[in-house]
């Protein structure tokens, strides 16, 4: 990958001063706004009305966030929900299909993030993410008789090591990353076939012992209809107390906090959100002599690899040091962050992360595991387009996990979508043709975005 | 070129470092260490002595050319023919040849983007969508072309393919490996389109066009007709290349001494003849299958045009340039956008080539077919890397894609011969083009120019 240079940001500011906008005048955020286009506009903003016009800056500057993919979501959805025979694609049990779906791009997506904020590729994450998976089903059948955690947790440490020795040769031998991990890609995938037992090999889960079905419900598994609301209403009250005695806290002791409304509107959102996903959830899904109803347990365990990840990325010194080798890793490097160190830390824990997709996939398919589960090229390509088309940028420095969380399910709404319209024959080269148009669709975007911004010089 | 290396004896007294006692004998050592990369060492020697001296010189300045990947195939071939003698007999190794062919010509197409420093991961599936659309157009029930009519088609439609990715990656600056990832998947949705229902095969013999799809590759010259082939093309070349050194001498440029002229036109008599006696070897199980395969002067017309192409042309040494340094090439004037695209044009073309061949080789193409052609664009970048082109741009030559092509087949072809089951096989060449990665970075950091 080229080295892209950072050119220094403008400061629009001051030439539209030049100008005589008169909106400069009134409107206090939009020289700070355009000089430091990283800070977030919580940070600036002093009321409701502020942060939106400090936020729709933000936008115009050309770093849009979460907003296409949203937007993206609300046109799937809308233009799917009349095009599906008998609009069934908004169906409650379509949505939660598509959840348990797109699961796998999901936490894959979250993983291959970890690699692009580096400016980096992980090719082998599909192959790597299916052995994991296999490790785990194979650790807890009755041969080896593993308890469920031991037998997740030595699947995570594999496919971390693989992360490793990949990052190793990415990150001191400097071997371009897609190279590297197309050769993994290669490898993995071989030794997937010699863990599962060879080409017709498989390995699925006794739903009657213990360890295994708790594997098997990471998918399959419901929370009880009342169980999940008290969990909803719990989730909700611990997150928004939180958000809010830290903005208060921030406030008293002088800090730059968010306005008080938009902390408000953030929890009643948050709230708002949650009750429409169990209120979905609880809906039968089953047929009338056998219930399904409730809420998934992969939906709160997506949104703790979600918190992790955006945890790590936020808050930590490992996340703030991605983000400064992906923004320029010369500049990082003097500052004494060891790349080398970073780098294969990040590979590594994008491979285990991808672990933990792989065994959520096997769950997703009723705990059986073959060489027909999924193909570990499609699931790359996937990934990719799902973390980029969430808002993730190819050039490194720019993303969260949250936008492989929405990439994600978008792809796989796309391709939920697609095999619900009964397109006969059209129906599985669609599946390849569409992932393929919206991820140059969304590279498209991400490159003219960031030449917006001034982010990437390529000759 | 030809002024740095008016004399080599003059300048050695600059020191070169390790080898200080060999540089008073070794008169070549110093202008070949100054300027290992730019100057070919048949064009410093005077002597055949010094020729191989300068050669030596220049494979330990970090530019080893053809050497590793030539040992590589000794390697292979040696390891193998101890493991399973029939791996070096005649009839295996016209087989291996066919199995490494569609190797070569990804490699090939592959290597003119990798000279750019971009890649191409989309070889496999513009092969696949070629050899589908040439299957569809000579089929006597739908489109009932002529066969050379098809293959045009399919090389113009090859060709449209490569100027979108090409387009996208030179003019719109995104990102190559990602434009054709995203293209591989969309050419993956339009071959199974353009295959319709499940199957098309040229198989059946009373239709002329599908015969002669079907004999591009598994069609040979009568064994006569091959002999006088290849007396006359390496005759041919022969005299073209005395003639073209013996004009150099004779204009005083520089040329290689007659002795290695010579020695060269021996050795390619000596693979032709050997070339020749292997494929006219009766190969069949049953009945007779004899003769040079059409696919071999297939390989060599396709090497020797983008040889020529890259080697001899401007637009050639603006390749080159771009892939060492875009910048530098964009201020000297050269058009980055048009030689990119058409470097993405050319490695689809060639693609389409192997398309061609690809739906002749396969007989009758299905849609799990089409999404296996998807595996040979790792084995193509694979062969190309190993055959010694970097990844990292501006080194490498068509010869490269060829040899690294024949290098994995022999590893495919050995492996499957002892019995060794295909994920292993995988494993095995995920360990090839690791280890041909290494070597391309280690040798990179070791040459004096670039980091």
């Amino acid at each position: 990958m080229p080295p892209d240079q950072e050119l220094p940001v403008t400061d629009p500011g001051e030439t539209a001063a030049e100008a005589a906008d008169p909106r400069i005048a009134v409107d206090l955020t939009a020289a700070p706004e355009a000089a430091a286009a990283d800070v977030p506009p919580e940070l600036v903003a002093q009321s409701l009305g502020e942060y939106y016009r400090a936020w729709w800056l933000r936008l115009r500057s050309g770093d849009s966030g979460v907003l296409p993919v949203v937007l993206a979501m609300v046109v799937v959805g809308v233009v799917f929900e009349i095009i599906t025979p008998e609009h069934a694609f908004l169906r409650p049990s379509n949505l939660v299909f598509i959840f348990g779906l797109s699961t796998v791009y999901m936490v894959l997506a979250m993983a291959e993030t970890v690699v692009l904020l580096l400016g980096e590729i992980d090719l082998s994450v599909g192959a790597v993410a299916l052995i994991g998976g296999v490790i785990a089903f194979k650790l807890v059948q009755p041969g080896a008789g593993w308890p469920w955690w031991a037998a997740i947790l030595a699947a995570l440490v594999v496919c971390g090591l693989f992360g490793s020795l990949q990052g190793t040769l990415t990150a001191r031998l400097r071997i371009p990353s897609f190279v590297v991990t197309l050769a993994g890609f290669l490898l993995f995938s071989g030794i997937l076939i010699v863990v599962l037992g060879g080409a017709d090999g498989f390995v699925n889960l006794d739903s009657t012992k213990f360890d295994q079905r708790v594997i098997y419900d990471l998918v399959q598994g419901t929370i009880a209809p009342v169980a999940s609301w008290v969990l909803l209403v719990l989730v909700i009250g611990v997150a928004g107390t939180t958000q809010w005695l830290r903005a208060a806290r921030r406030r008293r002791q002088g800090l730059v906090a968010p306005p008080v409304s938009v902390i408000a509107i953030k929890i009643a959102l948050m709230a708002l959100i949650g009750a429409a996903v169990v209120a979905v959830c609880t809906v039968n899904r089953g047929t009338t002599l056998k219930v399904v109803q409730g809420v998934p347990w992969v939906i709160p365990i997506v949104l703790v690899v979600l918190g992790v990840w955006t945890l790590v990325l936020g808050r930590t010194r490992f996340g703030r040091y991605l983000y400064a080798i992906g923004g320029n890793p010369e500049a990082a490097r003097r500052a004494g962050v060891s790349l080398a160190g970073i780098r294969t830390w990040a590979f590594a824990l994008c491979a285990a992360t991808a672990g933990l997709g792989g065994i959520l996939l096997g769950s997703f398919f009723y705990g059986e595991y073959s060489t027909n589960t999924a193909d570990p090229g499609q699931l790359v390509l996937y990934t990719v387009a799902a973390a980029v088309i969430g808002g993730v940028s190819l050039f490194g420095g720019r993303g969260k996990a949250i936008h492989g969380v929405l990439g994600g399910f978008l792809i796989g709404s796309i391709a939920y979508g697609v095999a619900l319209l009964n397109l006969g024959s059209l129906s599985t080269p669609l599946q390849y043709i569409l992932p393929g148009a919206v991820l140059l669709a969304a590279v498209l975007i991400d490159v003219q975005s960031r030449r917006g911004t001034g982010g990437v010089t390529r000759v | 070129m030809s002024d740095v290396t008016a004399n080599p004896g003059e300048t050695p007294t600059e020191t070169p470092t390790e080898t200080g006692d060999a540089v008073m004998v070794d008169l070549t050592a110093a202008p070949e260490a100054a300027e290992a990369q730019a100057v070919a060492a048949e064009l410093a020697a005077q002597s055949l002595g010094q020729y191989f001296r300068a050669w030596w010189l220049r494979v330990r300045g970090g530019d080893s050319g053809v050497l590793p990947v030539v040992l590589a195939i000794v390697v292979v071939a040696v390891a193998f023919q101890i493991a399973n003698p029939k791996f070096l007999s005649a009839q295996n190794l016209v087989n291996l040849f066919e199995q490494s062919t569609i190797y070569m010509l990804l490699a090939m197409a592959e290597i003119f983007v990798l000279l750019l420093g971009e890649i191409d991961l989309s070889v496999g599936l513009v092969m696949g969508l070629g050899s589908v659309v040439v299957a569809e157009l000579v089929q006597p029930d739908k489109a009932n072309w002529p066969w050379w009519a098809a293959i045009i088609a399919t090389l113009i439609a090859c060709a449209a393919i490569g100027l979108i990715q090409g387009s996208m990656v030179a003019r719109l600056k995104m990102p190559s490996f990602i434009v054709t990832l995203g293209g591989l998947l969309i050419l993956e949705g339009v071959a199974i389109i353009v295959l319709g229902g499940s199957l098309v095969g040229i198989g059946n013999s009373q239709y002329h066009n599908e015969l002669v799809i079907y004999n591009i590759f598994w069609g040979s010259f009568d064994p006569v007709v091959s002999w006088i082939l290849m007396v006359v093309l390496v005759g041919a070349a022969g005299t073209w290349l005395w003639l073209r050194d013996d004009r150099k001498r004779r204009h005083g440029l520089e040329a290689p001494p007659r002795s290695l002229t010579a020695l060269k036109i021996v050795l390619m008599a000596v693979a032709g003849i050997a070339l020749v006696a292997i494929c006219n070897v009766n190969r069949a199980h049953v009945g007779t299958i004899e003769g040079v395969p059409y696919i071999i002067p297939i390989v060599l017309v396709v090497l020797g045009a983008s040889t020529v192409l890259l080697q001899r042309t401007r637009f050639g040494r603006y390749v080159y340039a771009i892939g060492g340094n875009p910048e530098a090439a964009r201020r000297a004037g050269v058009s980055l956008p048009s030689i990119r695209t058409w470097c993405f044009v050319l490695a689809a073309v060639i693609s389409g080539i192997a398309g061609v061949l690809f739906a002749s080789w396969q007989v009758s193409l299905t849609t799990n077919i089409i999404k296996s052609a998807n595996s040979y664009v790792l084995l193509a970048v694979a062969a190309a890397v190993i055959g010694g082109t970097s990844l990292f741009g501006g080194r490498g030559k068509t010869i490269h894609g060829v040899l690294g092509g024949l290098v994995i087949g022999g590893i495919y072809n050995g492996l499957y011969l002892l019995g060794v089951s295909s994920e292993w096989i995988d494993v095995v060449v995920a360990a090839v083009l690791l280890a041909a990665a290494i070597i391309d970075v280690l040798s990179r950091r070791g040459a004096p120019r670039r980091t």
